[in-house]
């Protein structure tokens, strides 16, 4: 026999630390049926230009500028920090949330390492350290170039700043917004840890997909929130005039950090006007007060600097120790089965009441359901439109309050929650429907199904019907009735249910495909759809809550709106039924073939004929 | 209901690279066709165009008399297939993926829920049929493709390594239930690596090799073809080994024992 030599630890744990690097990026980031170069290139790609054209569309206002005087700039550029550290902190957040089971040691990882002769510390250092490596170039890559363009942007009409000072203002943006994406990511991995810690391992894996999708929900919400907040508020906040808002608060430390370490810089520059036009007379008064306020505010950004300094090393030891400590064992493989309860048992059979007996129906509404609760990827679209629905709300809320007022004064924002809330869910729920459940398992289903969709699809509509329009509508009742009154309230939840009927009915009209099965096709110019899309649909929501306002005041128009609602959801109802009477072939797998296949040369040259 | 299987000339292109041409053979109701050949032979192939889950480059699949293209979901109603690999929902427990299946082929609820909870109970499944399909072992997952290809009744059933991970008391049971099945007029098509299991199971052999049949008919027959007495293995071994295993093995055996 072979003497058997341990393999080093070092060697070793920078294998499996490349190894479960790779895996991150390769399986959980993208996907192991794609082309790894070919979807970095293109996810680099976008990172990239939205960070420019983020970058450009906040700096507008400095790149126009003829002469920015240095005191109300640095003031303004409070607010564009502000959004640039929430935008790190909850992009940052997310990619941690996008990689949620893989941020610790999984059965998988015993299955493929436990047989082989490295110890388990090793094993779970890499992974560690393949979480930390991850989680660290993520946040550079993120903010690395607005960190260089933004004090480019911003100072680029200033004429008393120099090349120093512009270095200073990269290096303070840059080391404010990584920490604070570092926050963002060790954050999710601490909150992971002591979680888990605290449920024990199995409590923990029956909240695990729960818990992801409500943090999926909490930072895209705030990602929508940040751009919202305005340059006053920021001001107010970070002079304690106004009381901080508690999610606010960290991305206020980094604010200060930033101020502490470059953003005087700004404020200190002396203005300069262009040799030709030195006869013009500047506004010095508005300089001077800006920058007298912007002094003025000084002490604060120390003392909130404090505390972006202590949190960084604080939230890292809290996320490596908790990772040490829940890992220190590699995972056993047995699963946690879900106990047929009673309750299941109940919902099971008023299901089954729902869907006409029908077991193609049955089918759809279950597996819909399945799909969107527990596969990762569609859960976390689902997460999406929630938390663009809950942005509207927030919103609507933080502007108008929920007083109770007569119809005709209620505002808009508020009659517009519940259709924007069904609205995004029912964008979201159209996108998860063209993600596959799983690629190479939808063989099961093209060797079972009948070839006719009507009855799957009718159960697919269902189950979003109860899922995504009546359990939100439910939902908001509360706030509806506090701030229409019962009667409207119930009214209202009416009209918003035949409205979003009618809008499910009317995204699947022209759907040939099978949901969930199919392969998955990239629209073809999201550059264009996508903004039209959120156009039409912000207008077409507040026209649609205007008429429903004017509509509510009295009954005659309430009845003539609700006839005209349930007449609209008839004939989609009809159309649909006409346009499948053709029994047309489903096409599982469309994408497009590679470039190599497209051009077809192999073909030729072994068939010439 | 007793229907036979037929495949005609079938001819399988990937990008420009033949997987199979020219496979054709033909299958009685009620028996049992070996499918055999080494790896790459275009064994999966052949078994993806007798489903109808890939269409042929050329050539067709009759069954009962009629092509199958010309009511390919008529056919695929009357097909249990095993895929050779598990891919299955693995975020579905067993008992939710065969409620699945059973629903989109259309069973009954009442008899559906009975064939499922008995199926699940003779192949010892019914601990781990609410658990997701994510923990299962080969073995399990295994048990599972099986009884979502039987719980339809099929008239053909497409069997690709079906004995893969299953353990010693689920292969014998396997093995006792195919001939049973053929007894009773379904047509099965055995694809295997284990000859020792195709030369009990199957009456007939289609032998792949590099995409072409360089041998079929009876067992009996393809020993003949070659020498008296020889095993199905030595026959196999005579048709499409193009190595000396015995040599390779030394090989293997030497590169092993190799030391720094």
């Amino acid at each position: 026999m072979t003497p058997v030599t341990p393999v080093e630890d070092d060697t070793a744990g920078r294998l499996v630390t490349h190894l479960f690097l790779r895996r991150l990026i390769d399986n959980d980031v993208i996907s192991p049926h794609a082309d790894r170069h070919e979807s970095l290139a293109v996810l680099c790609a976008l990172v990239v230009s939205l960070a420019v054209f983020v970058t450009f569309l906040i700096s507008t206002d400095y790149l126009a500028a003829f002469i920015q005087l240095p005191g109300p700039t640095a003031l303004h550029a409070l607010s564009d920090r502000f959004l640039f550290i929430a935008a790190s902190i909850a992009v940052s957040a997310l990619a941690a949330l996008m990689v949620w089971d893989a941020l610790a040691l999984e059965p998988r990882d015993a299955a493929i390492l436990g047989p082989l002769p490295i110890p388990a510390r090793t094993i779970t250092r890499a992974k560690l350290a393949a979480a930390v490596v991850f989680g660290t170039v993520f946040a550079f890559a993120l903010n690395a170039v607005p960190s260089v363009l933004y004090p480019v942007f911003l100072t680029l009409n200033m004429r008393g700043m120099n090349g120093r000072g512009i270095l200073q203002l990269i290096a303070g943006h840059a080391t404010s917004v990584v920490m604070a994406g570092l926050v963002g990511f060790f954050g999710v991995l601490a909150m992971r840890g002591v979680l888990r810690l605290m449920a024990g391992e199995r409590g923990f894996r029956r909240i695990s997909s729960t818990l992801q999708s409500s943090l999926v929900v909490c930072a895209v919400t705030a990602l929508l929130l940040a751009p919202t907040v305005r340059p006053t508020v920021v001001r107010d906040w970070v002079a304690g005039v106004m009381p901080v808002r508690w999610p606010a608060l960290p991305v206020l430390w980094y604010l200060g950090a930033n101020e502490t370490l470059a953003g005087h810089i700004v404020a200190q520059t002396p203005l300069v006007p262009p040799p030709r036009f030195s006869f013009v007379a500047f506004p010095r008064q508005e300089d001077d007060a800006g920058r007298a306020v912007y002094r003025a505010l000084a002490p604060r950004f120390a003392a909130l600097a404090e505390r972006a300094w202590l949190s960084v090393p604080m939230v890292t030891c809290l996320a490596i120790v908790t990772f040490l400590w829940n890992n220190r064992r590699l995972p056993d493989q047995s699963t946690s089965g879900r106990v047929r309860s009673r309750f299941r048992a109940s919902i099971r059979r008023m299901v089954e009441r729902l869907t006409d007996g029908n077991p193609e129906t049955q089918a759809g509404f279950f597996f819909t359901w399945q799909t969107l609760t527990r596969s990762v990827a569609h859960r976390t679209i689902v997460a999406i439109a929630v938390a663009a629905g809950s942005t509207h709300l927030l919103m609507a809320l933080a502007t108008s309050g929920a007083h109770r007022l007569p119809v005709p004064s209620v505002p808009l924002g508020l009659f517009a929650i519940n259709i924007m809330a069904l609205a995004s869910l029912m964008a979201g729920f159209r996108y998860a429907v063209t993600v596959p459940a799983d690629l190479a398992s939808n063989w099961t289903i093209r060797m079972a199904w009948f070839g006719d969709e009507r009855g799957y699809l009718a159960g697919v509509k269902r189950a979003a019907s109860v899922g995504l329009v009546t359990v939100p509508l439910l939902l908001l009742l509360p706030l509806h009735v506090a701030v229409f009154g019962s009667a409207i309230a119930v009214v209202h939840s009416i009209f918003g249910f035949l409205i979003a009927t009618a809008t499910l009915d009317g995204m699947f009209l022209g759907y040939r495909q099978f949901p969930f099965a199919c392969s998955y096709v990239p629209i073809e110019n999201p550059k264009l759809l996508w903004p039209v899309g959120l156009a039409t649909m912000l207008l077409v929501t507040y026209e649609f809550a205007d008429v429903e306002r004017w509509a509510l005041q009295t009954t005659t128009r309430t009845v003539g709106l609700g006839l005209a609602l349930g007449a609209i959801v008839l004939l989609v109802k009809f159309i649909d039924r006409t346009r499948r009477r053709e029994r047309l072939p489903v096409n599982f797998d469309e994408r497009p073939a590679p470039a190599t296949q497209r051009l077809g040369l192999l073909e030729r040259m072994v068939n010439p004929d | 209901m007793q229907a036979g299987l037929e495949a005609r000339h079938l001819t399988k292109y990937y990008a420009a690279i033949p997987a199979i041409r020219d496979v054709s053979f033909t299958l009685e109701p009620g028996t049992i066709l070996g499918l055999l050949g080494p790896n790459g032979s275009g064994k999966s192939t052949t078994v993806s165009l007798l489903t109808g889950l890939r269409e042929p480059s050329a050539g067709q699949v009759w069954f009962d008399g009629r092509n199958i293209a010309d009511g390919l979901v008529e056919y695929k109603a009357r097909v249990g297939y095993v895929p050779e690999e598990a891919h299955l929902y693995t975020f579905l427990s067993a008992r939710e993926h065969l409620e699945l299946i059973g629903r989109l082929r259309r069973l009954p609820a009442p008899l559906m829920a009975r064939k499922i909870a008995t199926l699940l109970d003779l192949f010892g499944l019914t601990g781990a049929a609410n658990q997701p399909i994510s923990g299962y072992s080969k073995g399990m997952k295994q048990k599972v493709l099986l009884i979502a290809a039987l719980l339809h009744d099929p008239d053909l059933l497409i069997l690709d390594e079906p004995e893969s991970g299953l353990d010693l008391t689920a292969g014998l049971m396997l093995r006792h239930l195919i001939p049973i099945l053929a007894a009773r007029g379904k047509t099965i098509v055995y694809s295997s690596h284990v000859l020792d299991h195709v030369e009990r199971l199957c009456a007939e052999v289609v032998v792949l090799h590099r995409g072409r049949i360089v041998a079929e008919g009876r067992v009996s027959q393809l020993r003949a073809m070659t020498q008296r007495n020889a095993s199905l293995e030595d026959v196999i071994a005579q048709l499409v080994t193009t190595v000396d295993p015995a040599g390779t093995a030394r090989d293997v055996a030497d590169v092993t024992g190799l030391r720094a």
